[in-house]
């Protein structure tokens, strides 16, 4: 947090002033905005969406000419006649009906059978292995995780050179997601931007003394009140920077009226308001459907499906949708054969989606066999980290092996 | 992150601590009691426990627990009365109530274990969406808080919410549904890496036939799968409560629960082998009764250490009430439970079945923005009473019934009644300065304090 400290502390008399006040913003920060927003419209853009709960992917990408998934799945089976057929084998769930689209537009590609070594059917230790990229490591261990890694990495280069800029965003009111922790940058979590404020007091002074301890740096360590201290601080400078984006941003765009509409409507304005965000991360949980899977997984699939095309087509239209990747992952997949309650019990192998507008598109890798099975599961051949290493080089062009810690071979998934 | 253990031996740690002229019971050590055991004390409790010591002060806070107290116990009949009425709407319209029973309770300790309970037993009333259920698990909770840890994981383990929460209402032999099976090792009682996916096969046997019809708890013998089960490498015709009685007789299973209660109480930072494992073999050896093994934490040298005091983050819940109790406050709960939403901890709706995970993920920018914002609610929305009084009233009086009045001393025992640390000298300074501005006018100076206490990082530790 040093770097992005000492910065803020710079502005921090001005800031104190942005926020504190009401309409009055200095001159001087009106034109380091709009600067930024020059500056930054060219910077590539990542956008996670994490499905909680385990997707089952065999319900998703759906391998409707297979005798063994019609065999192992009766009360869940999704029938050939109502995919939305990519092939002779595979089509999307029939809620996916604009994600089907987005495929065969080329602005969005499967990659098949991803998982990795020994899979951990625990939902908790499963996520912290895709957060933090460290299937071997413990829980203690695990204090950051790969996009954490990366934002650390980036503000120790100097990327940051407003001092203040909010490098990555979580949306969402749930708890942060560990994939986002850094060591020494701090990401938002903003449940709301309407309430991504202080409260006024209705006493200048006493709102100035508020900044200023806020702002206050220590001269004891100690390893809880820095994290607080540096929440409080990233607070300050980060609501006025997202409430001014919002303010400015142009909201036309027609979105599906679900959570996850909003979160992504939310982050296109954030885009092309021209924040120099370059993570930006949200979660649609509900996929754990150990019972009467049907309806709730349709449903989940219709919001995931609406709301991640209607994203894309808003940053086509605007003309931002080359610089913008959503990559969507699951923790785990779902057994191969359903179990008594009309559901699926945790599996491992899935697939993930890679959506926007520089793909090369298609199906990356084939279905796992419905065969030749892992303890009842599908067998991964696709490391996760080979698809990180996709973007941490690909698509955020850094390095991948620090953040990782080993090599994995990054796949031609670019255009 | 370092494990704690460095500065205390695990035969030094879990003495029972005894004041010293260099280390004494005073105000500030009382306060840290009372957050972490009772939700905070006001200014007259902690002289009272000052003066009781601190070995009386625990003894007191476990007494209250007693289900004979005639306090609790009316408190108890009231609070049952108004959950009945509730019973039939809708879930939301528990949090309320559940504020109300931590901020007005005799037995707050009590609460404060309930509260633990349903983190670690988390159910939400989000996929349950029944709070004659929801209630009922609650009840379950408090009952068996400070008691038998085996006797709560079986009645968590026919407990209609906890069951439908883990779609787990039906359970057939020939389909073993192994979710409840896997959480009670995963999460309840053993924690991950402690048991293989064969043990959670095998105990999921034991629990078919475990169903919840119309909303209770029945055995339907038709769907149990009598045959015998290997579990842990003991075989035999065992049922669901066998299933619990042999995964508690493992290694694992003291040290899991004396890891999160040690985490509960006393610190954020994980704590080392060594220092759990004499809790651990207590516990067994006390056939798992829960209120010993608290005893002997909050009387314990570890819990009135620097390892602990302001080693921990205050949960949303705990920020609230306390703030209200050290400040004998009075606030509408209906209010308190939608101010407390934004800020990550909402009653009856953990986030998923692993509860809240607590520590520094309380904190990110919007919860800290909710925190600070909370008290400024708090202070400056008129229906909130303090001991019937606004809060400059209620300062105006305190002060009038003291023979300090210097801008510092004020400063100085707003702190020790509401922060777990001192503050720095630059944040003192600051503070001092703006009670001077108000030297005519105590009182005012007290709240504007206060509300800028808020947003310090050491407001938010406990």
């Amino acid at each position: 947090m040093s770097f992005t400290r000492r910065r803020f502390l710079a502005t921090g008399a001005a800031s104190a002033a942005v926020v504190s006040g009401s309409t009055h913003v200095p001159g001087m920060l009106l034109q380091a905005a709009a600067a930024q927003s020059a500056a930054s419209s060219t910077e590539r853009v990542l956008v996670v969406v994490q499905l909680s709960g385990g997707n089952d992917g065999l319900n998703t990408v759906v391998p409707y000419a297979d005798d063994v998934y019609a065999r192992n799945r009766f009360e869940t089976r999704i029938g050939a006649g109502t995919v939305h057929k990519i092939n002779d084998y595979l089509g999307f769930h029939p809620a996916m009906e604009g994600m089907h689209r987005l495929f065969q537009e080329q602005h969005l590609s499967i990659v098949q059978g991803v998982g990795y070594p020994n899979p951990n059917r625990s939902h908790f230790e499963s996520m912290d292995i895709w957060h933090t990229a460290q299937p071997a490591a413990n829980r203690i261990s695990r204090q950051s995780g790969w996009l954490g890694k990366y934002l650390d990495a980036r503000s120790e280069a100097g990327g940051d050179q407003s001092g203040e800029e909010v490098l990555g965003v979580h949306l969402g009111a749930d708890v942060q997601p560990l994939a986002l922790a850094g060591l020494n940058v701090q990401v938002p979590s903003i449940g709301s931007f309407d309430d991504f404020r202080f409260d006024e007091l209705g006493n200048r002074r006493l709102e100035a003394v508020r900044e200023r301890l806020i702002a206050a740096t220590s001269a004891q360590s100690d390893a809880l009140v820095d994290h607080v201290r540096a929440a409080a601080q990233t607070a300050l400078a980060s609501s006025r920077r997202v409430r001014q984006a919002i303010h400015r941003a142009d909201s036309s765009a027609e979105y599906p009226r679900t959570d996850l509409g909003k979160k992504l409507r939310g982050i296109a304005q954030l885009i092309h308001a021209g924040l120099a965000t370059r993570i930006y991360y949200v979660t649609l949980d509900g996929f754990d459907t150990h019972s009467l899977q049907a309806e709730s997984h349709a449903g989940l699939l219709t919001e995931l499906s609406g709301a991640v095309t209607a994203f894309v087509d808003d940053l086509a239209k605007t003309g931002h949708s080359k610089r913008v990747l959503l990559a969507c992952f699951s923790e785990f997949g779902r057994r191969v054969k359903e179990n008594a309650s009309r559901g699926t019990d945790h599996g491992a192998a899935a697939p993930m989606f890679l959506a926007g507008g520089s793909l090369r598109g298609g199906i990356v890798g084939k279905h796992p066999s419905l065969t030749d099975l892992d303890d009842g599961d599908l067998k991964f051949h696709t490391d996760f980290r080979r698809v990180y290493a996709s973007i941490l080089e690909g698509w955020l062009g850094v390095g991948s092996e620090p953040i990782l810690g080993g090599r994995f071979k990054p796949m031609d998934v670019f255009a | 992150m370092s494990v704690i253990a460095e500065t205390l031996s695990p035969a030094h740690a879990w003495q029972t601590w005894r004041p010293s002229a260099g280390d004494q019971w005073d105000h500030r050590k009382a306060a840290h009691l009372y957050r972490r055991a009772g939700f905070g004390a006001s200014r007259k409790q902690l002289d009272e426990a000052v003066a009781l010591g601190p070995q009386q002060c625990v003894e007191r806070l476990l007494d209250a627990c007693e289900p004979g107290q005639p306090d609790t116990a009316a408190f108890d009949a009231e609070m049952t009365k108004m959950a009945a009425s509730l019973a039939a709407g809708d879930p939301a319209g528990l949090e309320p109530w559940w504020l109300y029973r931590m901020l007005f309770t005799p037995a707050p300790l009590r609460e404060c274990m309930t509260l633990f309970w349903h983190g670690h037993f988390a159910s939400s009333a989000a996929t349950v969406d029944s709070a004659a259920m929801m209630v009922t698990q609650n009840q379950t909770l408090r009952e068996h808080a400070l008691g038998k840890f085996e006797t709560l994981v079986q009645a968590v383990s026919r407990d209609p919410a906890m069951l439908t929460y883990l779609n787990s209402t039906t359970n057939a032999r020939l389909h073993p549904n192994e979710n409840y099976a896997r959480e009670v090792m995963e999460l309840f009682c053993l924690g991950i890496g402690n048991y293989t996916e064969r043990d959670i096969q095998e105990a999921a046997r034991c629990f078919t036939g475990w169903e919840i019809r119309r909303g209770k708890f029945s055995f339907n013998k038709h769907q149990h799968d009598f045959n015998t089960k290997t579990i842990f490498g003991q075989t035999g015709n065992f049922d669901g409560d066998d299933a619990v009685r042999i995964i508690l007789q493992q290694q694992a299973a003291p040290r899991f629960i004396v890891r999160k209660l040690i985490n509960h109480f006393v610190c954020d930072q994980p704590v080392s082998d060594e220092l759990i494992e004499p809790l651990a073999v207590e516990l067994r050896d006390n056939d798992f009764h829960i209120q010993p093994l608290v005893r002997r934490i909050l009387t314990s040298r570890f819990f009135y250490s620097s390892e602990s005091i302001g080693q921990k983050i205050r949960s949303p819940v705990e920020l609230a009430i306390g703030l209200l109790r050290s400040l004998e406050g009075t606030v509408g709960t209906i209010a308190l439970a939608q101010h407390l939403r934004p800020l990550g901890q909402r009653v009856f709706f953990p986030p998923n079945v692993k509860g809240w995970d607590g520590g520094t993920t309380w904190i990110n920018a919007t919860t800290l923005i909710g925190r600070v914002n909370l008290v400024t609610k708090l202070m400056q929305n008129q229906s909130v009473q303090y001991a019937g009084s606004s809060i400059t009233e209620y300062f105006d009086r305190q002060l009038a019934e003291s023979d300090e009045h210097r801008p510092a001393a004020l400063v100085e025992s707003l702190v020790e009644l509401l922060l777990a640390v001192p503050l720095t000298d630059t944040a003192q300074r600051e503070l001092i300065a703006l009670a001077k501005h108000n030297r005519q006018d105590l009182g005012q100076a007290a709240s504007e304090v206060l509300l800028t206490l808020a947003a310090l990082p050491e407001f938010q530790l406990s």
